[in-house]
């Protein structure tokens, strides 16, 4: 499944539901939890992020691999070079009133899904996430 | 003992931080709050539970989160905050 939101500014939850409501998604309540948690950082990222007053495009897909039950959901997007996976991880042993309020959302998508890789391709960041399902 | 209900999200997460704003301010500093319908976080949920964290400790108070979701729990401890939230 594959479509293109154009334009994205306050359409956040408007993609994620796409995204959920993909055929390829998995049916178990905790898998889901976890996956819709990750799209919803990654998402929001770039729906705040990517353009200069949210005017442009995202791109999303989804796909399940049928024989390794692997689910691949990639954003693609033609915002500011920008990737995630660069960011300082928080740390998460501080006091609370050391800890920093924000940087939690790509710290939680690279714990909760299995892998997340980022690319820059014909100007294009390309934003991928797997997790092994089980349907 | 203020109840949490429904999913915290990108849909209402700013208007999450500023229902429990009245909870950061005041003289009340122990805030005690059932978790029990909050069937989802995002990160900016956590961020507002953070700050409610920081203002209580602020104040020399206590805060108290119970009957957790586990899926909800299990964010917080990945993050974290299970160990500078208190989680009954």
């Amino acid at each position: 499944m594959k479509r293109r939101f154009n334009p994205i500014k306050d359409k956040s939850s408007e993609i994620i539901n796409y995204l959920m409501a993909s055929p390829d998604m998995p049916d178990d309540e905790a898998l889901r939890f976890k996956i819709q948690l990750s799209i919803e950082e990654v998402v929001d990222n770039v729906v705040h992020y990517a353009y200069e007053g949210g005017i442009g495009w995202l791109e999303v897909s989804t796909h399940l691999d049928s024989n390794s039950l692997i689910l691949t959901v990639e954003l693609r997007d033609a915002g500011v070079p920008f990737n995630p996976l660069e960011q300082s991880e928080p740390d998460i042993t501080l006091s609370a009133e050391n800890r920093e309020v924000g940087g939690l959302g790509i710290f939680l998508c690279k714990k909760l899904m299995d892998s997340i890789s980022y690319r820059y391709e014909n100007g294009n960041n390309v934003l991928t996430m797997t997790k092994l399902i089980w349907k | 003992m203020v109840e949490l209900n429904g999913r915290i999200d990108t849909t209402n997460a700013d208007q999450f931080q500023q229902e429990v704003k009245p909870l950061m301010e005041g003289n009340q500093s122990d805030i005690d709050i059932d978790c029990a319908g909050m069937t989802y976080t995002s990160s900016q949920g956590l961020r507002t539970f953070l700050l409610l964290q920081k203002s209580v400790n602020a104040r020399g108070g206590k805060m108290v989160l119970r009957n957790m979701n586990p899926m909800v729990k299990e964010v917080f401890d990945i993050t974290g905050f299970s160990n500078i939230i208190t989680i009954l």
